[in-house]
Protein backbone atom coordinates (compact mmCIF):
# COMPACT_ATOMS: atom_id res chain seq x y z
CA UNK A 1 0.00 0.00 0.00
CA UNK A 2 2.78 2.43 0.81
CA UNK A 3 3.76 2.09 -2.81
CA UNK A 4 0.94 4.47 -3.55
CA UNK A 5 2.39 7.23 -1.49
CA UNK A 6 6.13 7.52 -1.51
CA UNK A 7 7.78 7.05 -4.88
CA UNK A 8 11.24 8.55 -5.10
CA UNK A 9 10.15 11.61 -3.19
CA UNK A 10 6.90 11.77 -5.08
CA UNK A 11 3.36 11.19 -3.94
CA UNK A 12 0.67 9.63 -6.08
CA UNK A 13 -2.10 12.09 -6.90
CA UNK A 14 -4.02 10.71 -9.88
CA UNK A 15 -4.65 7.16 -10.99
CA UNK A 16 -5.09 5.94 -14.53
CA UNK A 17 -8.85 6.65 -14.60
CA UNK A 18 -8.45 10.32 -13.74
CA UNK A 19 -5.74 10.88 -16.31
CA UNK A 20 -7.65 8.93 -18.93
CA UNK A 21 -10.75 11.05 -18.36
CA UNK A 22 -8.77 14.31 -18.30
CA UNK A 23 -7.02 13.67 -21.60
CA UNK A 24 -10.07 12.19 -23.32
CA UNK A 25 -12.05 15.27 -22.34
CA UNK A 26 -9.18 17.55 -23.39
CA UNK A 27 -8.65 15.98 -26.81
CA UNK A 28 -12.35 15.53 -27.59
CA UNK A 29 -13.16 19.08 -26.48
CA UNK A 30 -10.39 20.47 -28.66
CA UNK A 31 -11.73 18.51 -31.63
CA UNK A 32 -15.29 19.60 -30.84
CA UNK A 33 -14.35 23.26 -30.68
CA UNK A 34 -12.23 23.08 -33.82
CA UNK A 35 -14.84 21.17 -35.84
CA UNK A 36 -17.63 23.28 -34.33
CA UNK A 37 -16.08 26.49 -35.56
CA UNK A 38 -15.81 24.79 -38.94
CA UNK A 39 -19.61 24.47 -38.85
CA UNK A 40 -20.13 28.21 -38.48
CA UNK A 41 -18.63 28.23 -41.26
CA UNK A 42 -15.27 29.90 -40.84
CA UNK A 43 -12.31 28.13 -42.37
CA UNK A 44 -12.94 28.87 -46.03
CA UNK A 45 -13.41 32.57 -45.41
CA UNK A 46 -10.26 32.77 -43.30
CA UNK A 47 -8.18 30.67 -45.73
CA UNK A 48 -7.55 27.97 -43.10
CA UNK A 49 -8.35 25.40 -45.78
CA UNK A 50 -5.53 26.84 -47.87
CA UNK A 51 -2.95 25.74 -45.30
CA UNK A 52 -1.02 22.57 -46.04
CA UNK A 53 -2.91 19.51 -44.86
CA UNK A 54 -5.99 21.49 -43.78
CA UNK A 55 -7.95 21.40 -47.02
CA UNK A 56 -10.61 19.28 -45.31
CA UNK A 57 -11.46 21.99 -42.75
CA UNK A 58 -13.96 23.71 -45.03
CA UNK A 59 -15.73 20.43 -45.84
CA UNK A 60 -18.84 20.43 -43.62
CA UNK A 61 -19.35 16.69 -43.89
CA UNK A 62 -15.82 16.02 -42.60
CA UNK A 63 -16.03 18.52 -39.73
CA UNK A 64 -19.50 17.27 -38.78
CA UNK A 65 -18.26 13.68 -38.62
CA UNK A 66 -15.34 14.78 -36.43
CA UNK A 67 -17.86 16.61 -34.24
CA UNK A 68 -20.00 13.49 -33.84
CA UNK A 69 -17.08 11.14 -33.14
CA UNK A 70 -15.51 13.57 -30.66
CA UNK A 71 -18.90 13.99 -28.98
CA UNK A 72 -19.13 10.22 -28.51
CA UNK A 73 -15.68 10.27 -26.86
CA UNK A 74 -16.63 13.20 -24.62
CA UNK A 75 -19.92 11.61 -23.53
CA UNK A 76 -18.10 8.36 -22.81
CA UNK A 77 -15.50 10.17 -20.69
CA UNK A 78 -18.09 12.21 -18.76
CA UNK A 79 -20.18 9.11 -18.01
CA UNK A 80 -17.01 7.29 -16.96
CA UNK A 81 -15.93 10.16 -14.73
CA UNK A 82 -19.24 10.52 -12.92
CA UNK A 83 -19.76 6.79 -12.45
CA UNK A 84 -16.22 6.13 -11.30
CA UNK A 85 -16.11 8.81 -8.63
CA UNK A 86 -19.66 8.32 -7.43
CA UNK A 87 -18.91 4.63 -6.91
CA UNK A 88 -15.72 5.49 -5.08
CA UNK A 89 -17.43 8.28 -3.13
CA UNK A 90 -14.78 10.79 -4.11
CA UNK A 91 -16.05 14.33 -4.06
CA UNK A 92 -12.92 16.34 -3.23
CA UNK A 93 -13.30 18.42 -6.38
CA UNK A 94 -16.82 19.70 -5.74
CA UNK A 95 -17.01 23.36 -4.72
CA UNK A 96 -17.42 24.14 -1.04
CA UNK A 97 -18.93 27.10 0.75
CA UNK A 98 -16.45 29.95 0.87
CA UNK A 99 -14.48 28.83 -2.18
CA UNK A 100 -14.81 32.18 -3.95
CA UNK A 101 -13.38 34.03 -0.97
CA UNK A 102 -10.66 31.43 -0.54
CA UNK A 103 -9.75 31.62 -4.23
CA UNK A 104 -9.16 35.34 -3.96
CA UNK A 105 -7.00 34.71 -0.90
CA UNK A 106 -4.91 32.13 -2.81
CA UNK A 107 -4.44 34.40 -5.83
CA UNK A 108 -3.45 37.28 -3.54
CA UNK A 109 -0.93 35.03 -1.82
CA UNK A 110 0.58 34.02 -5.17
CA UNK A 111 0.98 37.72 -5.92
CA UNK A 112 2.89 38.10 -2.68
CA UNK A 113 0.12 39.54 -0.56
CA UNK A 114 -0.89 37.62 2.51
CA UNK A 115 -0.73 33.99 3.52
CA UNK A 116 -2.16 31.11 1.51
CA UNK A 117 -4.76 29.03 3.36
CA UNK A 118 -4.16 25.36 4.04
CA UNK A 119 -5.31 23.52 0.95
CA UNK A 120 -6.93 20.16 0.54
CA UNK A 121 -6.40 17.93 -2.50
CA UNK A 122 -7.71 20.72 -4.72
CA UNK A 123 -7.34 24.46 -4.37
CA UNK A 124 -10.57 26.43 -3.97
CA UNK A 125 -10.19 27.85 -7.47
CA UNK A 126 -9.66 24.38 -8.90
CA UNK A 127 -12.95 23.31 -7.38
CA UNK A 128 -14.69 26.35 -8.86
CA UNK A 129 -13.04 25.82 -12.25
CA UNK A 130 -14.18 22.19 -12.22
CA UNK A 131 -17.78 23.23 -11.53
CA UNK A 132 -17.64 25.92 -14.22
CA UNK A 133 -16.14 23.79 -16.97
CA UNK A 134 -18.11 20.71 -15.91
CA UNK A 135 -21.39 22.64 -15.90
CA UNK A 136 -20.66 24.14 -19.32
CA UNK A 137 -19.77 20.69 -20.71
CA UNK A 138 -23.00 19.20 -19.37
CA UNK A 139 -24.95 22.04 -21.01
CA UNK A 140 -23.10 21.44 -24.26
CA UNK A 141 -23.78 17.70 -24.13
CA UNK A 142 -27.47 18.16 -23.38
CA UNK A 143 -28.03 20.75 -26.10
CA UNK A 144 -25.80 18.83 -28.51
CA UNK A 145 -27.85 15.68 -27.92
CA UNK A 146 -31.02 17.57 -28.79
CA UNK A 147 -29.34 18.82 -31.98
CA UNK A 148 -28.36 15.26 -32.91
CA UNK A 149 -31.93 14.05 -32.37
CA UNK A 150 -33.18 17.01 -34.43
CA UNK A 151 -31.02 15.88 -37.35
CA UNK A 152 -32.82 12.54 -37.48
CA UNK A 153 -35.58 12.66 -40.03
CA UNK A 154 -38.47 11.33 -37.97
CA UNK A 155 -38.31 13.87 -35.18
CA UNK A 156 -39.41 17.49 -35.25
CA UNK A 157 -39.05 20.14 -32.59
CA UNK A 158 -40.60 23.57 -32.51
CA UNK A 159 -38.47 26.33 -34.04
CA UNK A 160 -38.42 28.32 -30.77
CA UNK A 161 -37.18 25.32 -28.82
CA UNK A 162 -34.48 24.69 -31.40
CA UNK A 163 -33.41 28.33 -31.40
CA UNK A 164 -33.00 28.27 -27.62
CA UNK A 165 -31.11 24.96 -27.84
CA UNK A 166 -28.80 26.20 -30.59
CA UNK A 167 -28.12 29.46 -28.81
CA UNK A 168 -27.36 27.70 -25.52
CA UNK A 169 -25.04 25.32 -27.41
CA UNK A 170 -23.20 28.29 -28.92
CA UNK A 171 -23.03 30.19 -25.61
CA UNK A 172 -21.80 27.08 -23.77
CA UNK A 173 -19.04 26.73 -26.37
CA UNK A 174 -17.68 30.10 -25.37
CA UNK A 175 -18.06 29.27 -21.66
CA UNK A 176 -15.96 26.15 -22.20
CA UNK A 177 -13.46 28.17 -24.21
CA UNK A 178 -13.15 30.75 -21.42
CA UNK A 179 -12.86 27.91 -18.91
CA UNK A 180 -10.00 26.30 -20.84
CA UNK A 181 -8.19 29.63 -21.18
CA UNK A 182 -8.55 30.14 -17.41
CA UNK A 183 -7.43 26.57 -16.74
CA UNK A 184 -4.28 27.01 -18.84
CA UNK A 185 -3.67 30.55 -17.54
CA UNK A 186 -3.36 29.07 -14.05
CA UNK A 187 0.07 27.84 -15.09
CA UNK A 188 1.27 31.40 -15.58
CA UNK A 189 1.75 31.24 -11.80
CA UNK A 190 4.87 29.31 -10.99
CA UNK A 191 3.23 28.09 -7.77
CA UNK A 192 0.73 26.04 -9.75
CA UNK A 193 3.20 24.31 -12.03
CA UNK A 194 4.07 21.69 -9.43
CA UNK A 195 0.81 19.93 -10.27
CA UNK A 196 1.55 19.57 -14.00
CA UNK A 197 3.39 16.29 -13.69
CA UNK A 198 0.41 14.61 -12.02
CA UNK A 199 -1.64 14.76 -15.20
CA UNK A 200 1.12 12.92 -17.05
CA UNK A 201 2.59 10.37 -14.64
CA UNK A 202 0.06 10.69 -11.83
CA UNK A 203 2.58 11.94 -9.26
CA UNK A 204 3.57 15.20 -7.63
CA UNK A 205 6.64 16.09 -5.70
CA UNK A 206 6.15 15.05 -2.06
CA UNK A 207 7.53 18.33 -0.76
CA UNK A 208 5.19 20.28 -2.97
CA UNK A 209 2.19 18.26 -1.79
CA UNK A 210 3.23 18.69 1.84
CA UNK A 211 3.56 22.44 1.49
CA UNK A 212 0.74 23.37 -0.90
CA UNK A 213 -1.82 20.65 -0.23
CA UNK A 214 -1.11 20.06 3.40
CA UNK A 215 -4.63 18.94 4.35
CA UNK A 216 -4.62 16.31 1.62
CA UNK A 217 -1.05 15.27 2.34
CA UNK A 218 -1.83 14.70 5.99
CA UNK A 219 -4.81 12.58 5.06
CA UNK A 220 -2.81 10.46 2.69
CA UNK A 221 -0.08 10.15 5.29
CA UNK A 222 -2.44 9.06 8.02
CA UNK A 223 -4.54 6.66 5.99
CA UNK A 224 -1.75 5.26 3.90
CA UNK A 225 -4.31 3.64 1.69
CA UNK A 226 -5.03 3.74 -1.99
CA UNK A 227 -7.72 6.35 -1.61
CA UNK A 228 -5.81 8.91 -3.56
CA UNK A 229 -7.25 8.28 -6.95
CA UNK A 230 -9.22 11.44 -7.73
CA UNK B 1 -18.22 18.83 1.56
CA UNK B 2 -19.54 22.16 2.83
CA UNK B 3 -22.65 23.29 0.98
CA UNK B 4 -22.64 20.55 -1.60
CA UNK B 5 -23.25 17.06 -0.33
CA UNK B 6 -23.23 13.84 -2.28
CA UNK B 7 -26.96 13.67 -1.83
CA UNK B 8 -27.28 17.14 -3.37
CA UNK B 9 -25.16 16.04 -6.26
CA UNK B 10 -27.13 12.87 -6.90
CA UNK B 11 -30.40 14.78 -6.63
CA UNK B 12 -29.20 17.36 -9.09
CA UNK B 13 -27.83 14.78 -11.49
CA UNK B 14 -31.09 12.87 -11.43
CA UNK B 15 -33.07 16.11 -11.87
CA UNK B 16 -31.03 17.15 -14.89
CA UNK B 17 -31.49 13.72 -16.44
CA UNK B 18 -35.25 13.85 -15.93
CA UNK B 19 -35.41 17.39 -17.30
CA UNK B 20 -33.46 16.30 -20.37
CA UNK B 21 -35.78 13.33 -20.84
CA UNK B 22 -38.88 15.49 -20.61
CA UNK B 23 -37.36 18.01 -22.97
CA UNK B 24 -36.65 15.30 -25.49
CA UNK B 25 -39.75 13.17 -25.35
CA UNK B 26 -42.23 15.87 -24.37
CA UNK B 27 -41.34 18.19 -27.20
CA UNK B 28 -41.31 15.34 -29.63
CA UNK B 29 -44.86 14.42 -28.70
CA UNK B 30 -45.99 18.03 -28.75
CA UNK B 31 -44.51 18.75 -32.16
CA UNK B 32 -45.16 15.46 -33.89
CA UNK B 33 -47.12 15.85 -37.10
CA UNK B 34 -50.20 17.94 -36.56
CA UNK B 35 -52.12 17.50 -39.78
CA UNK B 36 -50.92 16.66 -43.24
CA UNK B 37 -48.35 18.79 -44.98
CA UNK B 38 -48.69 20.19 -48.47
CA UNK B 39 -46.76 19.57 -51.65
CA UNK B 40 -46.66 20.26 -55.35
CA UNK B 41 -46.60 18.15 -58.49
CA UNK B 42 -44.93 19.64 -61.54
CA UNK B 43 -46.04 18.05 -64.78
CA UNK B 44 -43.26 18.49 -67.31
CA UNK B 45 -45.49 17.26 -70.12
CA UNK B 46 -47.52 20.44 -69.65
CA UNK B 47 -44.88 23.07 -68.87
CA UNK B 48 -43.40 24.71 -71.95
CA UNK B 49 -41.57 27.50 -70.14
CA UNK B 50 -44.21 29.97 -71.42
CA UNK B 51 -42.82 29.89 -74.93
CA UNK B 52 -42.98 33.23 -76.63
CA UNK B 53 -42.95 35.21 -73.42
CA UNK B 54 -39.86 37.03 -72.15
CA UNK B 55 -40.39 35.71 -68.66
CA UNK B 56 -42.44 32.63 -67.73
CA UNK B 57 -45.62 33.49 -65.84
CA UNK B 58 -44.65 31.53 -62.73
CA UNK B 59 -41.41 33.54 -62.50
CA UNK B 60 -43.20 36.87 -62.92
CA UNK B 61 -45.84 35.91 -60.37
CA UNK B 62 -43.18 34.84 -57.88
CA UNK B 63 -41.33 38.13 -58.28
CA UNK B 64 -44.49 40.16 -57.79
CA UNK B 65 -45.61 38.13 -54.81
CA UNK B 66 -42.28 38.36 -53.00
CA UNK B 67 -41.20 41.86 -54.00
CA UNK B 68 -41.56 43.16 -50.44
CA UNK B 69 -39.29 40.40 -49.13
CA UNK B 70 -36.43 41.07 -51.52
CA UNK B 71 -33.29 42.50 -49.88
CA UNK B 72 -32.47 46.19 -49.86
CA UNK B 73 -28.75 46.20 -49.01
CA UNK B 74 -26.80 49.11 -47.56
CA UNK B 75 -25.00 51.34 -50.04
CA UNK B 76 -21.41 50.48 -49.27
CA UNK B 77 -21.21 46.75 -48.75
CA UNK B 78 -17.96 45.67 -47.13
CA UNK B 79 -15.85 42.72 -48.22
CA UNK B 80 -15.97 39.42 -46.35
CA UNK B 81 -12.63 40.16 -44.69
CA UNK B 82 -9.98 38.82 -45.21
CA UNK B 83 -11.48 37.90 -48.58
CA UNK B 84 -11.67 40.68 -51.11
CA UNK B 85 -15.20 39.99 -52.24
CA UNK B 86 -18.85 39.93 -51.25
CA UNK B 87 -21.93 38.45 -52.83
CA UNK B 88 -24.13 41.09 -54.38
CA UNK B 89 -27.05 40.45 -56.71
CA UNK B 90 -28.74 43.80 -56.14
CA UNK B 91 -27.42 45.15 -59.43
CA UNK B 92 -28.83 42.11 -61.23
CA UNK B 93 -32.37 42.17 -59.95
CA UNK B 94 -33.72 41.58 -63.43
CA UNK B 95 -32.05 38.17 -63.86
CA UNK B 96 -34.63 35.48 -64.52
CA UNK B 97 -32.43 32.71 -65.89
CA UNK B 98 -31.14 31.47 -62.53
CA UNK B 99 -31.95 31.51 -58.81
CA UNK B 100 -30.90 34.74 -57.07
CA UNK B 101 -32.03 36.56 -53.92
CA UNK B 102 -34.35 38.49 -56.29
CA UNK B 103 -35.52 35.52 -58.33
CA UNK B 104 -36.71 32.52 -56.35
CA UNK B 105 -37.85 30.40 -59.25
CA UNK B 106 -36.83 30.04 -62.89
CA UNK B 107 -37.34 27.67 -65.78
CA UNK B 108 -34.58 25.54 -67.28
CA UNK B 109 -35.08 24.21 -70.77
CA UNK B 110 -33.26 21.17 -72.15
CA UNK B 111 -33.43 19.12 -75.30
CA UNK B 112 -32.88 15.40 -74.76
CA UNK B 113 -33.13 12.31 -76.91
CA UNK B 114 -35.39 9.57 -75.56
CA UNK B 115 -37.35 6.75 -77.16
CA UNK B 116 -36.01 7.61 -80.57
CA UNK B 117 -37.13 11.24 -80.61
CA UNK B 118 -36.08 14.60 -79.30
CA UNK B 119 -37.95 16.07 -76.35
CA UNK B 120 -37.79 19.66 -75.29
CA UNK B 121 -38.38 19.72 -71.56
CA UNK B 122 -38.97 22.89 -69.53
CA UNK B 123 -38.32 22.49 -65.80
CA UNK B 124 -39.46 25.12 -63.28
CA UNK B 125 -36.89 25.16 -60.49
CA UNK B 126 -37.03 26.33 -56.88
CA UNK B 127 -36.67 24.94 -53.36
CA UNK B 128 -37.94 21.36 -53.18
CA UNK B 129 -39.08 21.73 -49.52
CA UNK B 130 -37.43 18.52 -48.34
CA UNK B 131 -38.79 16.15 -45.70
CA UNK B 132 -35.60 16.29 -43.61
CA UNK B 133 -33.97 19.45 -44.91
CA UNK B 134 -30.23 19.56 -44.22
CA UNK B 135 -30.33 23.34 -44.69
CA UNK B 136 -32.60 23.62 -41.64
CA UNK B 137 -30.71 21.10 -39.56
CA UNK B 138 -27.21 22.42 -40.08
CA UNK B 139 -27.97 26.12 -39.72
CA UNK B 140 -25.63 27.21 -36.89
CA UNK B 141 -28.18 29.74 -35.65
CA UNK B 142 -31.43 27.82 -36.24
CA UNK B 143 -32.53 30.54 -38.64
CA UNK B 144 -34.42 28.08 -40.83
CA UNK B 145 -37.51 26.13 -40.05
CA UNK B 146 -39.46 23.28 -41.60
CA UNK B 147 -43.04 24.41 -41.04
CA UNK B 148 -45.61 21.84 -40.05
CA UNK B 149 -47.47 22.72 -43.25
CA UNK B 150 -44.41 21.57 -45.22
CA UNK B 151 -42.52 24.63 -46.49
CA UNK B 152 -38.94 25.31 -45.47
CA UNK B 153 -38.68 28.95 -44.43
CA UNK B 154 -35.66 31.14 -43.70
CA UNK B 155 -36.02 33.81 -41.01
CA UNK B 156 -34.29 36.88 -42.54
CA UNK B 157 -33.95 38.45 -39.09
CA UNK B 158 -31.92 35.54 -37.70
CA UNK B 159 -29.92 34.52 -40.78
CA UNK B 160 -26.24 35.42 -40.68
CA UNK B 161 -25.55 34.60 -44.32
CA UNK B 162 -22.84 32.00 -43.86
CA UNK B 163 -24.33 30.18 -46.86
CA UNK B 164 -23.75 26.78 -45.30
CA UNK B 165 -27.36 25.90 -46.18
CA UNK B 166 -26.52 26.41 -49.84
CA UNK B 167 -23.49 24.15 -49.44
CA UNK B 168 -25.49 21.24 -48.05
CA UNK B 169 -28.49 21.64 -50.37
CA UNK B 170 -28.14 19.12 -53.22
CA UNK B 171 -29.40 21.83 -55.56
CA UNK B 172 -27.63 24.84 -53.97
CA UNK B 173 -30.94 26.69 -53.80
CA UNK B 174 -30.58 29.33 -51.04
CA UNK B 175 -29.19 32.53 -52.56
CA UNK B 176 -27.12 35.05 -50.62
CA UNK B 177 -27.26 38.80 -50.62
CA UNK B 178 -24.62 40.77 -48.74
CA UNK B 179 -25.14 44.13 -47.04
CA UNK B 180 -28.36 43.15 -45.33
CA UNK B 181 -29.39 41.43 -42.10
CA UNK B 182 -28.24 40.71 -38.58
CA UNK B 183 -24.52 40.44 -39.31
CA UNK B 184 -24.34 44.16 -40.03
CA UNK B 185 -25.18 44.82 -36.38
CA UNK B 186 -22.53 42.46 -34.92
CA UNK B 187 -19.15 42.43 -36.66
CA UNK B 188 -19.83 42.80 -40.38
CA UNK B 189 -16.19 42.88 -41.33
CA UNK B 190 -15.29 39.63 -39.60
CA UNK B 191 -18.36 37.39 -39.46
CA UNK B 192 -21.47 36.74 -41.52
CA UNK B 193 -22.21 37.44 -45.12
CA UNK B 194 -25.76 38.72 -45.47
CA UNK B 195 -29.04 36.87 -45.64
CA UNK B 196 -30.07 33.76 -47.56
CA UNK B 197 -33.23 33.91 -49.64
CA UNK B 198 -35.33 31.27 -51.35
CA UNK B 199 -38.82 30.12 -52.16
CA UNK B 200 -41.01 29.64 -49.09
CA UNK B 201 -43.85 28.11 -51.12
CA UNK B 202 -45.72 31.37 -50.49
CA UNK B 203 -46.05 30.43 -46.85
CA UNK B 204 -48.13 33.53 -46.06
CA UNK B 205 -50.60 32.56 -48.74
CA UNK B 206 -50.92 28.86 -47.96
CA UNK B 207 -51.42 29.61 -44.25
CA UNK B 208 -54.65 31.34 -45.16
CA UNK B 209 -55.76 28.65 -47.56
CA UNK B 210 -54.54 30.23 -50.80
CA UNK B 211 -52.38 28.49 -53.39
CA UNK B 212 -48.76 29.52 -54.10
CA UNK B 213 -48.45 32.33 -56.65
CA UNK B 214 -46.63 30.17 -59.23
CA UNK B 215 -49.39 27.56 -59.08
CA UNK B 216 -52.08 30.17 -59.74
CA UNK B 217 -50.10 31.88 -62.49
CA UNK B 218 -49.25 28.84 -64.60
CA UNK B 219 -51.31 29.11 -67.82
CA UNK B 220 -50.93 25.40 -68.54
CA UNK B 221 -51.88 24.11 -65.12
CA UNK B 222 -48.51 22.38 -64.96
CA UNK B 223 -48.03 22.94 -61.23
CA UNK B 224 -50.53 21.21 -58.97
CA UNK B 225 -50.83 21.99 -55.29
CA UNK B 226 -52.44 19.96 -52.52
CA UNK B 227 -51.74 17.56 -49.73
CA UNK B 228 -48.34 15.95 -50.13
CA UNK B 229 -49.68 12.41 -50.29
CA UNK B 230 -52.24 13.46 -52.88
CA UNK B 231 -49.51 15.12 -54.96
CA UNK B 232 -47.33 12.02 -54.82
CA UNK B 233 -50.26 9.82 -55.82
CA UNK B 234 -51.03 12.17 -58.72
CA UNK B 235 -47.39 12.08 -59.79
CA UNK B 236 -47.32 8.30 -59.68
CA UNK B 237 -50.54 8.06 -61.63
CA UNK B 238 -49.26 10.46 -64.27
CA UNK B 239 -45.91 8.69 -64.54
CA UNK B 240 -47.74 5.42 -65.05
CA UNK B 241 -49.93 6.92 -67.75
CA UNK B 242 -47.06 8.31 -69.79
CA UNK B 243 -44.53 5.63 -68.88
CA UNK B 244 -42.55 8.49 -67.40
CA UNK B 245 -40.29 9.29 -64.50
CA UNK B 246 -40.60 10.97 -61.09
CA UNK B 247 -38.06 13.24 -59.45
CA UNK B 248 -38.24 14.44 -55.84
CA UNK B 249 -39.86 11.48 -54.09
CA UNK B 250 -36.59 9.88 -53.03
CA UNK B 251 -34.01 12.60 -53.62
CA UNK B 252 -32.39 14.07 -50.50
CA UNK B 253 -34.36 11.54 -48.46
CA UNK B 254 -37.70 12.73 -49.89
CA UNK B 255 -39.14 16.14 -50.73
CA UNK B 256 -42.58 17.64 -51.15
CA UNK B 257 -42.04 18.56 -54.82
CA UNK B 258 -42.68 15.85 -57.41
CA UNK B 259 -41.66 16.33 -61.03
CA UNK B 260 -43.11 14.01 -63.65
CA UNK B 261 -41.23 13.80 -66.92
CA UNK B 262 -41.53 11.78 -70.13
CA UNK B 263 -37.72 11.50 -70.21
CA UNK B 264 -35.33 10.06 -67.62
CA UNK B 265 -33.97 12.67 -65.22
CA UNK B 266 -30.47 11.31 -65.70
CA UNK B 267 -30.62 12.76 -69.22
CA UNK B 268 -32.08 16.05 -67.99
CA UNK B 269 -29.33 16.31 -65.39
CA UNK B 270 -26.62 15.59 -67.92
CA UNK B 271 -27.91 18.28 -70.24
CA UNK B 272 -28.22 20.79 -67.37
CA UNK B 273 -24.64 20.13 -66.33
CA UNK B 274 -23.53 20.66 -69.92
CA UNK B 275 -25.35 24.00 -69.98
CA UNK B 276 -23.83 25.00 -66.66
CA UNK B 277 -20.32 24.21 -67.82
CA UNK B 278 -20.77 26.54 -70.76
CA UNK B 279 -21.83 29.50 -68.64
CA UNK B 280 -19.53 32.49 -68.22
CA UNK B 281 -18.85 31.43 -64.65
CA UNK B 282 -19.76 27.75 -64.23
CA UNK B 283 -19.09 28.00 -60.49
CA UNK B 284 -21.74 30.69 -59.95
CA UNK B 285 -24.61 29.52 -57.75
CA UNK B 286 -28.24 29.39 -58.75
CA UNK B 287 -28.25 26.92 -61.65
CA UNK B 288 -29.10 23.52 -60.14
CA UNK B 289 -28.82 20.10 -61.70
CA UNK B 290 -31.21 17.18 -61.17
CA UNK B 291 -29.00 14.40 -59.90
CA UNK B 292 -31.12 11.29 -59.56
CA UNK B 293 -31.18 9.65 -56.11
CA UNK B 294 -28.97 12.34 -54.58
CA UNK B 295 -28.44 11.55 -50.87
CA UNK B 296 -29.02 13.67 -47.80
CA UNK B 297 -26.02 15.43 -46.28
CA UNK B 298 -27.00 14.06 -42.87
CA UNK B 299 -27.20 10.39 -43.86
CA UNK B 300 -23.68 9.59 -42.65
CA UNK B 301 -23.74 11.52 -39.33
CA UNK B 302 -27.20 10.15 -38.59
CA UNK B 303 -25.77 6.69 -39.12
CA UNK B 304 -23.45 7.11 -36.16
CA UNK B 305 -25.93 8.96 -33.94
CA UNK B 306 -26.63 5.68 -32.16
CA UNK B 307 -23.06 5.86 -30.91
CA UNK B 308 -24.12 8.76 -28.70
CA UNK B 309 -26.65 6.53 -26.98
CA UNK B 310 -24.12 3.78 -26.46
CA UNK B 311 -21.34 6.12 -25.26
CA UNK B 312 -22.73 6.94 -21.79
CA UNK B 313 -23.69 3.32 -21.14
CA UNK B 314 -20.26 2.10 -22.24
CA UNK B 315 -18.64 4.81 -20.10
CA UNK B 316 -20.61 3.75 -17.05
CA UNK B 317 -19.76 0.09 -17.50
CA UNK B 318 -16.09 0.77 -18.07
CA UNK B 319 -15.97 3.07 -15.05
CA UNK B 320 -17.86 0.56 -12.94
CA UNK B 321 -15.35 -2.13 -13.78
CA UNK B 322 -12.43 0.20 -13.08
CA UNK B 323 -13.91 1.40 -9.80
CA UNK B 324 -14.58 -2.12 -8.55
CA UNK B 325 -11.08 -3.14 -9.52
CA UNK B 326 -9.42 -0.27 -7.68
CA UNK B 327 -11.69 -0.56 -4.67
CA UNK B 328 -10.70 -4.17 -4.32
CA UNK B 329 -7.23 -2.84 -3.83
CA UNK B 330 -5.87 -4.14 -7.04
CA UNK B 331 -2.97 -2.34 -8.55
CA UNK B 332 -3.60 0.53 -10.92
CA UNK B 333 -2.22 0.43 -14.38
CA UNK B 334 0.42 3.02 -13.71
Amino acid sequence: MTRNKELKGQVKRHGFSTRFVHWTVAVSTFLLIFSGFGQLPLYKRYFVDQLAGLGWTSNFSVTLMIHYVAAIALIFAVAYHLTYHIMRKEYDIFPKRGDVKESIQIIKAMLGRGEEPENDKYLAEQRLAYAFIGGALLLIILTGAIKVVKNLSAIEFSSDFLWVTTTLHNVATFLVLFGIIGHLAAFIFKENRGLLSSMFNGKVDADYAKERHSKWYKRVDVNKNVDVDM
Amino acid sequence: MGGFSRRDFLKRTAASGVAGGIALSGVKIAEASTGESVGTMIDLTKCDGCKGKDVPDCVSACKTENMDKFPEPVENIGNYWPQKKYEDWSEKRGLTNRITPYNWTFVQTVKVQHGGKEHEVAVPRRCMHCDNPPCVNICPFSAQDKKKEGPVVIDPDLCFGGAKCRGVCPWGIPARQAGVGLYLKIAPKFAGGGVMYKCDLCYDRIKVGKRPACVEACPKGAISYGSKSEMLATAEQKAKEIDGFIYGDKENGGTSTFYVSPVPFEKVHKELMAQKSQQKNPQAPGFPGMQVGVGNFLDTPNGIAAGMLVAPIAGMFAAGAAAVKTMKGEKNND
